[in-house]
């Protein structure tokens, strides 16, 4: 019996599945170690410990996302820069951090440093976001969206090489995470325990920054009148200027808000030690983002915070079983992730809750 | 001062020039019926005043006010209301939701928003449904309240009845025959004499040019002046 179909064959009290010759063979393709850590899962403990990992990576997920879903989802547009915004946000944050914060700041102070630090690069690069959409996506509205393509990933080159020459100026090395950035991560949201649990503290705290994004945004999409506007504009952009709504603006102000939700997440990331800021990370957040918005289904936003859940469980429980031996494939969280991409626009190409026709200017 | 006046408009897709030098007037308060056979160019002059297709030459003035280049949003920020053909809902959002969106920002939403249920009860009951899921007459006068939520002195109606059964057309006439008097109406309908019972006057479009008009209350099917450019 393959030790795969042996582990699955246990958990699922089909003993008989071990003789069959179909499944002979699997152990060579996925490389195992050791499954019988599987039994572990049963166990309180490690549910509780994959609980933990799962609503940080959603915290991260649906930050990364958020700003993407407005902008591709209500304007139909492809903003390849969406991370090289990101990374920004990480620099920026990580710059103002430094400013602020010292060995001698306490960790409530430096909290609260960081969220303003959030505020002030959510307000530059959704400043930046608007003149960027005024300047350069505005005149190619009514071309193919392969302008908007070249456009954006144009943006991205010019963005990231900026950003290397300022690092050089400043002799920060831009291919590696900014160590002392990092440092300024208050002491409370390193290593603790939470119910027999090891974790840090920043993850729980990624969790609830990115439970505020979502119901910042929702707030805004549902309970402003400018998000009204905003969705009666991506629905029938001519119906709604007809109604006297300015829907260039509302754009505008659409893909500023999308620039500045991917700068705070950036932000948050810095103080990330798996993520941490370097020029590089503007397109390790892209692949999730687009991933995420991707699932969830273009024009949801509630698809994007349900495929954020839903990617991050599946790389939370990937996670666990690398960590534990039980597969050892270093790639296998990444693997599943795509694999669940694949999986919904197989099934659902539109994604989980995605309307037909997005976006409208 | 009228509240319409166009002059002499020529409106181009691309390069059909299908509005000819259209000249009109609309005084305020008064309704006005646009008829002709399809693709003459109605439509296409209801969108001309909008600005949503903008003329390439002449002029659009809304109570004296040259209008002629201006945003859509800026036409409609100006009193000008449109209900278009095919209702064109916001199907995603709730019914009070595509209320709300018409109102202005300096208007009260609640008591615009009972302003509109009062006239149409029907759409009350049915305010947090989306309006994607309403019928084709309870869409209809979603759109006309969407209209008159605004600060909208004119009323551009395009071809209300369109697609819908004969009942509920006499509610959308009912609906049209009581808005209130100050209200200016242009109406582009297929059904001639419910544009006539609808409307002080009418004008007749005809290969992008107005070819003939007269008082609506004088004028039936059988006018020469309809009957030559209404049937084939």
């Amino acid at each position: 019996m393959t030790g795969i179909v042996a582990a699955v064959a246990a958990l699922a009290g089909l003993p008989a599945l071990a003789g069959l010759p179909a499944f002979a063979g699997l152990d060579a393709i996925v490389p195992l170690a050791n499954l019988g850590q599987l039994a572990d899962l049963v166990d309180p403990t490690t549910l509780f410990g994959i609980f933990l990992n799962a609503i940080s990576k959603f915290g991260v997920y649906v930050t990364i996302a958020a700003g993407l879903s407005l902008i591709f989802g209500l304007m139909g547009v492809l903003n390849f820069a969406h991370g090289s915004l990101t990374m920004i946000g990480a620099y920026l944050g990580g710059a103002l951090m430094l400013t602020f914060v010292s060995e001698a700041t306490g960790d409530v102070v430096a909290i609260a440093f960081f969220f303003l630090a959030l505020a002030l690069v959510f307000a530059i690069v959704t400043a930046a976001g608007a003149v960027i959409e005024i300047g350069l996506i505005r005149p190619i509205y009514d071309r193919p969206p392969l302008f908007q393509i070249l456009l954006t990933f144009g943006l991205v080159l010019v963005l990231e090489e900026g950003m290397r020459i300022v690092l050089d100026v400043y002799d920060v090395q831009p291919n590696v995470d900014w160590t002392e950035a990092a440092g300024t991560r208050p002491d409370v949201l390193g290593f603790h325990e939470i119910l027999g649990v090891t974790t840090r503290g920043i993850y729980q705290f990624e969790a609830v920054v990115g439970i505020l994004v979502v119901a910042a945004t929702w707030w805004f999409l549902t309970r402003t009148s400018y998000g009204l506007h905003i969705r009666a504009g991506s629905e029938d952009a001519e119906m709604a200027q007809a109604l006297g709504i300015d829907v260039r603006r509302s754009f505008t102000v659409v893909f500023g808000v999308g620039a500045g939700l991917a700068a705070l997440a950036g932000v948050m990331l810095m103080w990330d030690p798996r993520y941490g800021a370097s020029v590089g990370l503007g397109v390790e957040t892209l692949l999730i983002a687009f991933v995420v918005v991707i699932v969830g289904g273009l024009g949801s936003f509630k698809g994007t915070v349900v495929a954020a859940a839903i990617v991050a469980v599946v790389d939370a429980l990937a996670s666990w079983m690398l960590v534990n031996d039980v597969v050892t494939f270093s790639g296998l969280p990444e693997l599943v992730i795509f694999l669940v991409l694949v999986g919904v626009l197989v099934v659902r190409p539109q994604g989980l809750f995605g309307v037909e026709e997005v976006g409208g200017h | 001062m009228s509240a319409i006046e166009l002059d002499d408009i020529h409106t181009y897709y691309g390069q059909s020039h299908v509005l000819q030098g259209v000249s009109l007037a609309v005084e305020e308060g008064e309704n006005v019926a646009l008829l002709g056979r399809n693709g003459v160019g109605k439509t296409t002059t209801l969108r001309s005043i909008l600005q949503l297709t903008p003329p390439r030459a002449g002029t659009v003035r809304i109570n004296g006010e040259d209008v002629t280049g201006l945003a859509t949003h800026e036409v409609a920020q100006r009193g000008v209301g449109w209900v278009p053909e095919e209702r064109r809902m916001f199907s995603h959002l709730t019914v009070a939701e595509n209320v709300r969106a018409a109102i202005p920002p300096d208007a009260d939403p609640a008591e615009r928003m009972q302003l509109a249920f009062d006239r149409f009860p029907d759409l009350e009951d049915l305010r947090e449904h989306e309006a994607g899921s309403l019928s084709g007459g309870q869409q209809q006068m979603l759109a006309i309240a969407r209209a008159l939520v605004g600060d909208n002195d004119i009323l551009l109606v395009d071809e209300p009845s369109e697609g819908l059964a004969p009942l509920i057309v006499e509610e959308v006439v009912e609906a049209l025959q009581s808005l209130p008097d100050d209200k200016t109406l242009v109406l582009v309908e297929q059904n001639v004499p419910m544009a006539l019972a609808l409307t002080d006057r009418f004008y007749v479009i005809d290969h992008g040019e107005v070819v003939a008009e007269g008082d609506s209350a004088e004028a039936s099917l059988e006018d020469e002046r309809i009957r030559r450019y209404l049937t084939a």
